[in-house]
């Protein structure tokens, strides 16, 4: 079950680079605005992933929460921006 | 400037969501030193739900809650806590943060003593980096220009 978890691991990992490509080079704000939230849900798997494959889920459950509140709070943050300057 | 949204799906979903994160930042403080967390992430947890109130609530509300004199009083008081803490074992005879001695006022056993300090020294963390986040965040917003009625900041509170 670990190598399934590993496999599973590392399968989210290569879609975290495709979305850190769209992230970097990405045409327009919205597209990088969205590809950092997809990198923020995956990592927030990989860390729960991470949990099961060290058998301490209870800690890792608390570090992702966390990882999804300041990823919530920073999408609102960058909305409000463009909001602000009025690109959209 | 920060204003309020109009937004009612933002709005509804930061009311309901801020009692949450900050029910998790006091279980990140208290639980600091079994799991992962402690002072400084609690501390930015609750930081991060009153940024979450002024981002979603507009600055106007938000100072009525916490406004920058607050803020400042209590990063003060949570560094209070924390070298009185320190500077108490120091006075029990032993050396700054070592809380074995303060068994003899906590009326526990030393290991019990050690537990508590650091807990007591953890909400002291918690506090500062909060009220520091917060004022942080809010010198950022307001571009350094401070209201008008806000110019005789902190007169009144010494």
């Amino acid at each position: 079950m670990d190598r399934f978890f590993l496999w599973l691991g590392m399968g989210l990992f290569a879609l975290v680079l495709l979305c850190l490509y769209r992230a970097s080079f990405g045409p327009g704000v919205l597209n990088r605005i969205a590809g950092i939230c997809a990198i923020g849900t995956k990592t927030l798997v990989i860390l729960l992933l991470m949990g099961f494959i060290y058998n301490r889920v209870e800690m890792f459950i608390d570090i992702s929460m966390v990882y999804a509140l300041l990823n919530f709070i920073g999408t609102i943050t960058v909305a409000k921006y463009l909001e602000m300057k009025g690109e959209v | 400037m920060t204003r309020a949204t109009d937004d009612v799906i933002i709005r509804t979903v930061a009311r309901v969501l801020i009692p949450f994160i900050q029910l998790f930042a006091l279980y990140v403080i208290m639980h600091g030193h079994h799991s992962p967390g402690g002072g400084f992430q609690g501390g930015v947890i609750l930081g991060a739900s009153f940024i979450l109130y002024l981002l979603t609530h507009g600055l106007e509300e938000a100072k009525a809650r916490m406004s920058e004199a607050k803020a400042g009083l209590f990063s003060s008081f949570g560094l209070l806590i924390y070298s009185g803490i320190g500077l108490l074992c120091l006075i029990m005879g032993s050396n700054y943060l070592d809380y074995g001695k303060l068994s003899g006022i906590l009326k526990v056993i030393p290991a019990q003593a050690r537990s508590l300090g650091i807990l007591g020294v953890e909400i002291g963390v918690g506090i500062a980096v909060m009220a520091v986040m917060f004022s942080i965040f809010f010198d950022i917003t307001t571009g350094g220009d401070i209201p008008k009625d806000e110019e005789d900041l902190g007169e009144g509170d010494g």
